[in-house]
């Protein structure tokens, strides 16, 4: 798992550029890796990675923080390099103090390296502060600045402050060990071409003796492999100067010979301090990396609805074809009587898909007689209408059910109807159920209506 | 005919609900439903795929339209009930181009390519004896065959269909798609399995598959929530300024902006629910103001779906006195439980006073003399449960709405929701509780680890079913 593979997921997430059906036949077709989601993740990127627009934002990223990084590690090691030497300059006249050099390949070391740890502990932090110290973060801001194209592909990435936290702690840890393997060479370099008088001064009341203690307790790592490697007593006894009048005391220019025998506790010193103890640290840095990534995969937007597409079956109910639209005809029929009208009496009452006692019941609430009744439709058979309409003649009323729509059976029907030159006139009228009192409502109307409108027959009127 | 899985038309007279029993058995709000007759057309198949593999397909069918002609037809081939099923194909045959049976061919078709008839009519109208011809053709088809009595008004007329309907049909279900709850789609399922009996295993599994898939909706519903909560909580908003201090437009303006961010943050949910949910056609039509206007940052929204004063300074007690118990345990005891005393007052008033405001507004320094006005995160304790509220209610309306349904969501919060809507989910105030020690979380300025969102989920997804199952 890599940043690049981190960051292809993301920018495939964010083009939706495969679909649902494909994602779950990737699961369907790896289903070995149905239980390992990390892995299902990478595996789906890898297929799909080629979808995105090339150059790939991740390589061009990679090369951009390998690039930086690389420049940075090699100016780390120059810095340590030039340290070493400004550290160890010798002027010939007074002795190199080993305090500052020991300050700097142990105790800023082992300082910076306790405030790594702590933020990595601080790493899932937004606001984490100690990040702002590291030099990698200001490596991303020195990314921002750089020309344009390259500014926008950093400002495209949008990585999690836990994932961005590891990367720089890790950066960190690399540019600090080249610092620390440039101390190191410039330390082996001065030494080798210069013949250094190392002593130790400060102003604090530190006695040899309790510096003896001190570098004991420092060089117990290599104390069983390099005995000759911890300063002696002597040595520490040999080496104090003190700052005050011109000349050199006589106990260091007696003991002259002996003075760069510190130049191997200075070596060791600087190889498991500031090397051996900050690799360790780069390693944690590494595998904290791993876990950031690992976990941040999981935290990119999609990811798990993506998971979820790759395991879950699709269940599809839809049609898979697009419905013809039903454009509705709003038509009007003109040939209306308003139901208030004054009333009249019909030569034929027909009842389209009604009981005969019913027709009755319905012509007798509404105050209209015939001289003839005759059921219609519904349970009849077509002869049985087909005698209807011979038996019919001038103004026929057709009650019809407002709420049954009104169906090709029944065009049908008033074709016929109308055909019979006996008939004059057909009154449709549409009613209601008994709950409703046999009133229609103007909606149900208004679909008679509709209908009537298409055919458009001289003969026929609708009664609402 | 053999089929390979089985196959359901939905038949009957024009406008009986036909559609919208399509439209709510397939979960698809695409299908054309309307009060006039006529709508279909054409027949429609809906298949329930898995993965591809069709575990059953709806037959989404014009009305009959010349029924009496047809059973004429048919009743001129006088021969043994078991040929009928070959003269209704003799008729599919010779009638195919003509237009006239254009409405029955489409509806026969299926069937007698092996669909099981469901046949809808609408149990509040009274029963008619033109229904007669159409029930007969279909037994000539010799399919097996339901009938669903729908209810598309109030009035009930069930007894004399069912009297009527059981002298034609296997079995007589009722059901009405614009109200069936999860649980009577699953029911009716059920009653189509028990048709034919090679279809019975098919089914189930659609019916296990139907289970599974809802809880998956719920559980991406809670999900989306979650992240809405934990979005909208730990959102931060800048606005840069030229000088030191802020004016008061300024303020106005960031307080705006961040107002703005967190409504799109609850639009994008709301549209999200509704793609999980399946309800494409209400996601087109929908007023883009959510809940008709009723804004979220309105008194009237407060008051309905947020907390009281008083809950929420007992809500601040609880939280500040388990800070400060923690104290007094750091010093076991010795602080003589002050600490809890302390936590439960500052974090009673705190909560007390936070009511009405939302976030601190902050001047930040930054580089080249420029200055940045920061709001968020949501420092307001009642805005979440508002949040909450809003994202549960929309939910559970969305998820126990029919697809059958084409009317926009009526959400009549004035006389829905006071004081009831809060009551269905926030039942205890164990929920409350652990709900802010979440918000509490979303607050710090921290990635919220999955796991924690996970719980979250969790803990919205266990109220969510309450709400879509009840």
């Amino acid at each position: 798992m890599s940043i690049s593979s981190y960051l292809n997921l993301q920018q495939l997430l964010e083009s939706n550029s495969v679909t649902i059906e494909e994602s779950r036949s990737f699961g369907l077709t790896n289903l070995s890796l149905k239980d390992s989601p990390k892995e299902q993740l990478l595996s789906w990127t890898k297929l799909y990675q080629d979808r995105l627009k090339k150059p790939l934002l991740s390589d061009r990223v990679s090369s951009y923080l390998y690039n930086i990084t690389f420049v940075l590690v090699i100016l780390g090691f120059i810095f340590g390099l030039f340290s070493a030497i400004g550290l160890l300059s010798y002027n010939g006249s007074e002795p190199v103090n080993v305090i500052y050099f020991i300050s700097v390949v142990i105790f800023l070391p082992i300082l910076t390296m306790m405030l790594t740890i702590f933020s990595m502990f601080r790493a899932n932090s937004a606001k984490s502060v100690l990040v702002h110290i590291s030099p990698a973060f200001w490596m991303e801001k020195i990314l921002a600045l750089l020309p344009n194209s390259m500014s926008d592909n950093i400002k495209e990435i949008k990585i999690n402050p836990l994932l961005s936290n590891w990367l720089i702690i890790k950066r960190s840890q690399l540019i600090a060990l080249f610092f620390s393997i440039g101390l190191f060479v410039g330390l082996l370099g001065v030494v080798i071409t210069k013949d250094i008088a190392f002593a130790w001064s400060t102003t604090l009341q530190i006695t040899p003796d309790m510096l003896y203690e001190f570098l004991h307790i420092i060089s117990i790592p290599w104390s069983y492999i390099l005995p000759s490697a911890i300063p002696s007593q002597e040595l520490i006894e040999h080496s104090q100067y003190f700052r005050l009048g011109d000349r050199l005391s006589e106990n260091i220019i007696s003991h002259a010979s002996s003075l760069g025998e510190w130049w191997k506790f200075l070596a060791l010193s600087t190889l498991f301090y500031a090397i051996f103890l900050r690799f360790v640290v780069l390693i944690i840095s590494s595998f904290g990396l791993r876990y950031a990534l690992d976990k941040s995969i999981f935290r990119l937007d999609g990811a798990m609805r993506l998971l979820r597409e790759i395991n879950e079956p699709i269940i599809e109910t839809n049609a898979p074809n697009q419905e013809p639209l039903f454009i509705p005809t709003n038509g009007k029929y003109n040939k209306v009587i308003d139901s208030k009208a004054k009333k009249h009496d019909y030569s034929v009452i027909q009842g389209l898909g009604m009981r005969y006692d019913e027709l009755l019941v319905i012509s007798d609430s509404m105050g209209i007689s015939a001289s003839q009744y005759f059921i219609v439709g519904g349970s009849n058979s077509l002869e049985e209408d087909d005698r209807v309409i011979s038996q019919s003649s001038d103004e026929v009323l057709l009650f019809v059910k407002a709420w049954e729509p009104p169906m090709m059976d029944f065009v049908d029907y008033l074709a016929d109807l109308t055909n019979n030159k006996k008939v004059k006139r057909v009154v449709i009228m549409p009613i209601g159920t008994l709950e409703e009192d046999y009133k229609a409502s103007p909606q149900n109307i208004d679909i008679w209506a509709n209908k009537l409108s298409l055919s458009q027959n001289n003969k026929v009127w609708l009664k609402r | 005919m053999i089929t390979s899985h089985p196959k359901f038309a939905v038949v009957g007279h024009p406008n009986k609900g036909k559609s919208s029993i399509v439209s709510a058995l397939a979960l698809d709000d695409s299908v054309q439903v309307s009060n006039t007759p006529g709508t279909t057309t054409k027949k429609r198949s809906f298949p329930l795929s898995v993965d591809g593999k069709i575990l059953y397909e709806l037959f989404d069918t014009p009305g009959f339209q010349r029924a009496r002609r047809v059973l004429a037809w048919l009743h001129q081939h006088d021969v043994r009930a078991d040929k009928r099923p070959d003269i209704v194909r003799a008729f599919i045959n010779q009638y195919r181009y003509d237009e006239r049976f254009n409405d029955e061919i489409e509806l026969l078709e299926p069937i007698m390519q092996g669909a099981g008839i469901i046949y809808v009519v609408d149990g509040s109208k009274p029963y008619g004896a033109e229904y007669e011809a159409e029930m007969e053709i279909l037994r000539w088809t010799g399919q097996p065959s339901m009938a669903l009595i729908n209810h598309i008004d109030s009035s009930d007329y069930s007894d004399e269909w069912d009297r009527a309907l059981g002298q034609y049909f296997k079995m007589v279900r009722k059901f009405n798609p614009m109200r069936a709850t999860f649980s009577q789609h699953l029911g009716i399922l059920e009653s189509m399995a028990q048709l034919k009996e090679e279809w019975i295993d098919d089914v189930k599994i659609s019916i296990d598959l139907f289970k599974k898939q809802n809880n998956q909706k719920i559980e991406r519903s809670a999900s989306l929530i979650a992240k809405l909560l934990y979005q909208s909580i730990s959102l931060v908003d800048r606005l840069s300024i030229e000088d030191e201090e802020a004016t008061k437009d300024e303020k106005a303006k960031i307080e705006s902006k961040y107002k703005d961010s967190l409504r799109e943050l609850e639009i994008k949910t709301q549209e999200g629910i509704k793609e999980i949910w399946k309800h494409k056609r209400l996601k087109i039509e929908q007023n883009i103001l959510p809940f008709n206007g009723l804004d979220l940052f309105s008194k009237e929204t407060a008051s309905i779906f947020g907390l009281t004063k008083k809950e929420l300074m007992v809500m601040g007690i609880t939280s500040g006195a388990v800070t400060g118990a923690t104290i007094d345990l750091l010093f076991v005891g010795h602080t003589f439980f002050i600490g809890g005393a302390i936590g439960a007052v500052v974090g009673g008033t705190g909560a007390y006073f936070g009511f009405d405001e939302l976030s601190e507004i902050q001047i930040l320094g930054t580089t080249l003399g420029k200055r940045d006005l920061e709001i968020g995160p949501m420092k307001n304790k009642n805005f979440p449960f508002i949040l909450i509220g809003r994202a549960l209610y929309h939910t559970s309306k969305i998820a126990n709405r029919s697809h059958a349904s084409r009317e926009d969501i009526d959400i009549d919060i004035h006389i829905d929701l006071e004081s009831v809507f809060k009551n269905k989910w926030l039942t205890n105030d164990e929920i409350r509780d652990n709900l802010e020690k979440y918000h509490k979380k979303f607050r710090q300025p921290k990635d919220i680890e999955p796991e924690i969102l996970k719980e979250y989920d969790g803990l919205i997804k266990s109220v969510l079913v309450g709400l879509i199952n009840s």
